[in-house]
């Protein structure tokens, strides 16, 4: 419980900066949509076209004239930020002790390591739940203007909860590099090309059909906004992915962080 | 300018530079190879791409460009090479000097007969020149990877010259500005966090800003200060912008020298 608190006080500051970040976002964002929301020019042209297009090509879940379209183009500006912020909690959360010279001190203490492990990443868990009821708070004080109706909130929800996901992937990812790694400097150098390439992948998987199969390696392509405002739910094959990879990591992670050969 | 200091600095950052480099090469080398693919299939590309409402194509930057052909493919593809080249930089600039202090060497090397001002040049010069190596490493694998992929397509070289040009002031920027950032705070206790937010939160600013509406997140953000989209369409810089970027990085440097000389070392006990 200790170490809890602790960890929880010394990441507030990153966590309050995450906060104000994914909050000017929105805000940004906002500003901008106000351009588009009821734009009669964007009305006509989606008004021509016949419904069955309109639906093949999912310009519903990304009509700009909607609150609900600007939302689903948000989705991956939340799902990046909660994935780099996630990363960077999860691996720093454990490498900063050897960095700052302070793990002796800490795994002296009268606790097992899993204890310390389990602490460390429920106070990383408690920062990302943080960050995604910033973000969903904000999100819902902004609509405010807009009257927003029903469908707006199932589809806030629903994006909220792949942002949430999506987070816990990269959390657990992060715990992993930062209790796997020999040296704490590789920790976060490897989370930065894991964000990078992951991220990379998820464009690269749009530009040609035949890569397709790559989007199983890239937890940003797991929860398409499109996808989730047109079903209403999350794909059950990718929350079972999400799962299984999530597990996978923090298993190894305590695993490794149990063997771990001190670094100082 | 000291050659110890130099070479030591130099030595310690190569792994991250032969590293950053061949990533870049092999990044740039994996998109590009599906250009031929891309391009021959126009038609169904931009079938492809119309499914996504165009505030999310310039959100990506491919809104106007032709992305069938070299030089517009490029452009899309320099925009990713970018990210990297600003979170390496970011990187050098934010370590350079606040390295010492986290890893309880500062008091050791300010204590050796070089003035700061002097180590201040070696170092600037040896992140620089290891800069400038992952710098070569991009030009090398543009042109290899065009070259291999183009098929008998032409492109416009002069428009690729000073996209590739802009690279080195791009570099400076994000050097200079970690550099100043880094000794305005206390204590950097680890630099990733601040380079990745530096690199990724002015990309998803620039991105941000390719959706139409009010806003001059222009003049922030150094990716939009060269905006691979306008180089290749106007097939030269955005003056205003690029001077703004430049004028943002002597001043930097200046500070950093001037933030620097004064520093209080923390003596180690």
């Amino acid at each position: 419980m200790n170490i809890f608190l602790r960890e929880l006080k010394a990441n507030l500051k990153s966590l309050i900066i995450w906060c104000v970040v994914i909050g000017l976002f929105i805000l940004v964002g906002v500003a901008k949509f106000s351009a588009y929301y009821n734009n009669p020019e964007m009305l006509s042209i989606l008004n021509s076209l016949p419904a069955s297009v309109v639906d093949a090509m999912s310009l519903r879940a990304f009509n700009l004239t909607t609150l609900n379209g600007f939302y689903g183009i948000m989705f991956i500006y939340f799902a990046l930020l909660g994935g780099i912020a996630a990363t960077m909690w999860g691996s720093d959360i454990i490498s900063k002790e050897e960095r700052d010279k302070t793990v002796e001190f800490s795994l002296v203490l009268p606790v097992t390591r899993t204890r310390v492990l389990t602490a460390k990443a429920l106070a990383a868990l408690v920062n990302c739940i943080v960050l995604m009821l910033v973000s969903a708070v904000v999100s819902i004080g902004v609509a405010q203007r807009y009257n927003p109706d029903q469908s707006f909130y199932n589809f806030l929800v629903l994006e909220m909860g792949a942002m949430m996901i999506i987070e816990l992937i990269f959390l657990a990812v992060g715990l992993l590099l930062g209790s796997s790694m020999k040296q704490y400097k590789r920790a976060s150098s490897l989370g930065i090309a894991i964000i990078l390439v992951t991220y990379f992948l998820s464009i690269i998987t749009v530009l040609k059909q035949n890569l397709d199969f790559l989007k199983y390696f890239t937890p940003f392509k797991y929860f398409d906004s499109a996808q989730l405002f047109k079903d209403g739910r999350i794909e059950p094959g990718y929350l079972l992915l999400s799962l299984g990879i999530i597990v996978v990591c923090i298993f190894l992670a305590y695993r490794t962080y149990e063997r771990r050969d001190l670094y100082i | 300018m000291s050659a110890t200091i130099y070479l030591h600095e130099f030595r310690t950052r190569l792994r991250s530079v032969i590293v950053w480099s061949l990533s870049l090469a092999v990044m740039i080398f994996i998109f590009y190879s599906i250009f031929p693919a891309f391009s021959s299939q126009a038609a169904a590309i931009n079938d492809a791409l119309s499914k996504f409402p165009p505030a999310l194509l310039a959100a990506f930057g491919m809104g106007q460009v032709d992305m069938s052909s070299v030089l517009g493919f490029y452009s899309f593809i320099f925009l990713f090479a970018q990210v990297c080249l600003a979170i390496q930089a970011g990187n050098y600039g934010f370590g350079l000097v606040s390295v010492e202090e986290t890893e309880l060497t500062a008091d050791f090397l300010v204590s050796k007969p070089v003035s700061r001002m002097q180590i201040m040049d070696s170092k600037l010069l040896a992140a620089f020149t290891s800069l400038t190596i992952t710098n070569l490493v991009v030009w090398a694998s543009t042109f290899i990877s065009i070259h291999l992929f183009k098929g008998s397509r032409t492109y416009d070289l002069n428009a690729l010259l000073l996209l590739l040009a802009s690279i080195v002031i791009f570099q400076l920027f994000f050097l200079s500005l970690g550099l100043v950032i880094s000794l305005l705070v206390r204590r950097v206790r680890s630099v990733t966090p601040y380079s990745l937010a530096l690199g990724f939160g002015m990309y998803l600013l620039a991105a941000f800003s390719g959706l139409e509406g009010v806003s001059n997140l222009e003049l922030i953000t150094a990716f939009k200060h060269f905006d691979p989209n306008y180089i290749i369409q106007h097939q030269a810089y955005d003056t205003p912008l690029v001077l703004l970027n430049a004028a943002v990085t002597v001043v930097c440097l200046v500070a950093a020298y001037l933030l620097y000389v004064r520093r209080d070392i923390p003596a180690v006990s």
